[in-house]
């Protein structure tokens, strides 16, 4: 079935020879895949090649058609081998088939037509090149650049390159869209830099430029740059010279739009820095503690409190260097309990005391750290100042207590007024019942003499009263400074005669230059009255001494008058020794008034009074004269 | 009714006790009166009494506010007194002081005496009604 004269392509010399049964095998031993088909499409000769690519070892191909070998032999190749009979060759397709180990490999097929020496077709030969490696290789490189541009597009790297010799800017799809420039846009050295910021960023990537192409030196640089659209857009631009064989060709590098990090560092910033303003400049001292209470963060006020003017001072340090060792045990106990606990305690009333020992009441709140772990980290703390508050309160309070005070006085002595009026007009009345009903005139007499008395002493009475009433009432009498010294020789002088009759002795140690601040009137008063007071309830077994001092105590002038009289049980009468009409003594020029005067006239003057007394030694009272107020 | 034999006054005011006297003279008790100016007289009294087995009074009319004992002071020392007998107290006073008035609650409370409490003035009528024996 062969025709040995039939010769082909670039085998026609050797299959011209002499030897006739050289083409049969020659064909067999080409390096290629090759078949030569009749008009039948029936195999005439055939490569070992393709019967090794093809995976039909073992088989003999001579005589079988074409369609037989190859069950999926497409349209397309039946049109070609078809055209290719009627003389028209050279076409070429791919095929693509599947090996005995299943992987698919791809043939580009050439068909031409067999012509014999008279140029007439007797068939059709085919050559079959294994390009399954082409083919791979083409794909990989297409999937490597898909690749490449989708990661150029999500990481906004564009890349660029400098051709030294040719002075030639080359970018890529991404760099030219960073520069938001059209697609027809030619870039240049000069033309590139101009999209670069005036200033600093021109400036830095001209330098790195120019150092680059005059010392081969690269570069990393974050600058800005203004897009052909008028954009602000902040980059990295990063460059290297590139070498072929040693030789310096140019440069190339790429360029990544880091705008939106730039922006989010920049909003993460301002963040950082408003929070920070904020726990600078609230009037709440405000600290972060690690798990050890050691300080890691501070405010400016939790510095300004602590004396250290910068925060770093503080860091690192926990309460038991700052503070009172007893006052740092209770605030470590505090923070493990919130730490242990993850328990917010919020609003505590705490004094933390300094090394110097100075007290401070804090208004603390300790809130506990936690991590995205859920595990506690430490702790915030925010402490108000309320030792203003403090202090205003305890005012507050010594107010009241001054105004409950007053307020019991006031009472006390609504029923001192009521008793005492009351007593009046209870006799009259039932004195006058008596006069109404008497007949006796003597007894008549009798009633109305007493009637007499009961007036005088009312009379009396609304004295004693209007008097306490004054002394109650004109609070703003101004206070002046007095030579007490003096006042107490007036005193005595004024008393001289008394005292001559009771061979009483007044020994004056009070300081001469001392002054004190007090009512004048009222001090005379005060004075008087101790002074009769010690004389009139002199021990009878010896004559009276009074002895005079004062002493500065804080903002008080003590003045302490001391007799060696007969004493007061203060335990029986403490109580009662400065209330109206109380007297204690068997004396009858008692009237249990005088005492009760002095006393308002002391706390008038926002003074105190303080008595101690021996029964049959003596008593002394320390008047609290107020220097300040 | 049992009768009245011997009555206290004990009150620093002598008008007081003038018209007290009157008022149980009008009454006709006829009973013995003794005044004291202040509650440590009174006490005194007592004292003696108690040592030398005398008789003991049947009503006593106490005022408050006394020089050197007061009436509440009498009061504290009165109710520590070894007595069997049960004697009215009648404190008669012009002070309406709460103060006053809890100290009655408070004395009536810890003896078997009686203890009554009136504001002056005081009448006829009242004082025949609180001069008789407890």
């Amino acid at each position: 079935m062969y025709n040995h004269y039939t010769l082909v392509g670039n085998f026609i010399i050797v299959l011209t020879g002499y030897k006739l049964h050289t083409p049969k095998y020659l064909i067999k031993q080409l390096p290629t895949a090759i078949v030569f088909l009749n008009t039948e499409f029936e195999v005439v000769h055939i490569s070992d090649k393709w019967i090794t690519d093809f995976n039909f070892a073992g088989n003999n191909l001579i005589g079988k058609s074409i369609h037989e070998l190859f069950e999926s032999v497409n349209e397309e190749w039946q049109a070609v081998m078809e055209a290719c009979l009627l003389g028209k060759g050279g076409d070429t397709g791919l095929q693509s088939f599947r090996n005995k180990e299943g992987l698919q490999r791809w043939f580009e097929w050439t068909n031409i037509p067999w012509f014999d020496p008279n140029e007439n077709i007797i068939g059709i030969i085919i050559q079959a090149a294994d390009i399954t490696e082409r083919i791979n290789n083409e794909m990989q490189q297409e999937k490597l650049k898909l690749l490449l541009n989708e990661k150029s597009e999500i990481a906004q790297i564009g890349s660029w390159e400098y051709d030294a010799a040719t002075d030639e800017l080359q970018w890529c799809q991404m760099t030219r869209k960073i520069h938001e420039v059209p697609d027809y846009f030619k870039p240049a050295i000069n033309t590139g830099l101009e999209f670069y910021k005036e200033g600093y960023s021109r400036n830095t990537i001209s330098l790195a430029l120019y150092k680059a192409i005059e010392t081969q030196s690269s570069w990393c640089e974050k600058v800005e740059l203004i897009t052909a659209e008028g954009n602000e857009k902040w980059v990295i631009v990063v460059g290297k010279p590139l070498y072929k064989d040693g030789e310096y060709k140019g440069l190339i590098g790429t360029l990544q739009d880091i705008t939106h990090m730039v922006q989010s560092e920049i909003k993460t910033r301002e963040s950082e820095d408003l929070l920070r303003t904020v726990i600078d400049n609230i009037p709440l001292n405000v600290y972060i503690k690690d798990l050890e209470s050691r300080k890691i963060l501070v405010n400016k006020s939790e510095c300004k409190y602590l004396g250290v003017t910068d925060p770093s001072e503080l860091l690192g340090k926990s309460d038991f260097d700052l503070y009172d060792k007893e006052i740092a045990q209770i605030s470590r106990d505090e923070d493990l309990m919130v730490m242990n606990t993850q328990t917010p305690s919020i609003g505590m009333e705490t004094v933390n005391v300094t090394k110097d020992g100075v007290a401070t009441s804090f208004l603390t709140s300790k809130i506990p750290l936690i991590g995205a772990d859920g595990e506690c980290k430490g702790l915030i703390g925010i402490s108000l100042d309320i030792n203003n508050l403090k202090k205003q309160e305890a005012e507050l309070r010594d107010l009241i207590n001054v105004i409950s005070l007053q307020n019991k006085k006031l009472v006390n002595f609504a029923h001192i007024v009521s008793h005492n009026l009351r007593s009046h007009t209870a006799n009259f009345s039932m004195l006058l019942d008596f006069l109404v009903k008497e007949k006796d005139e003597q007894e008549k007499q009798h009633i109305i003499g007493m009637l007499t008395t009961a007036s005088d002493s009312l009379l009396e009475t609304l004295e004693n009263l209007n008097e306490v009433v004054a002394v109650n009432s004109n609070t703003n009498l101004a206070k002046t400074q007095v030579v007490l010294y003096d006042k107490v020789g007036i005193v005595t002088k004024n008393l001289a005669e008394f005292l001559k009759e009771n061979k009483a002795t007044i020994i004056n140690r009070i300081p001469k230059e001392l002054k004190v601040n007090v009512i004048p009137a009222y001090i005379e008063n005060i004075l008087m009255n101790f002074i009769t007071n010690s004389v009139r309830y002199k021990n009878p077994d010896r004559d009276p001494i009074i002895q005079l001092s004062a002493t500065r105590k804080g903002q008080y002038d003590v003045l302490s008058i001391a007799d060696n009289g007969m004493g007061i049980d203060l335990q029986k009468h403490r109580d009662k020794l400065f209330g109206m009409y109380k007297t204690f003594h068997g004396n009858s020029d008692a009237k249990g008034i005088g005492l009760y005067i002095t006393k308002n006239q002391i706390e008038a003057m926002r003074g105190k009074i303080e008595v101690t007394s021996e029964v049959g030694n003596g008593t002394t009272f320390k008047v609290f004269l107020n220097e300040k107020d | 009714m049992k009768k009245i034999e011997t009555i206290f006054i004990i009150d620093d005011d002598p008008i007081t006790v003038f018209g007290i006297k009157k008022l149980l003279g009008v009454c006709n008790i006829g009973a013995e009166v003794h005044s004291f100016g202040n509650g440590k007289e009174a006490l005194e009294c007592l004292n003696n009494k108690l040592a030398r087995n005398e008789s003991l009074p049947d009503v006593v009319f106490l005022d408050i506010n006394m020089p050197i004992m007061d009436g509440w002071q009498f009061l504290e020392e009165f109710v520590t007194l070894p007595l069997i007998k049960r004697i009215r107290i009648n404190i008669i006073t012009s002070s309406i002081d709460p103060y006053d008035l809890e100290n009655w609650e408070y004395y009536k409370a810890r003896t078997h005496h009686l203890i009554d409490y009136r504001n002056k003035p005081i009448d006829k009528i009242e004082i025949e009604a609180i001069t008789k024996a407890a």
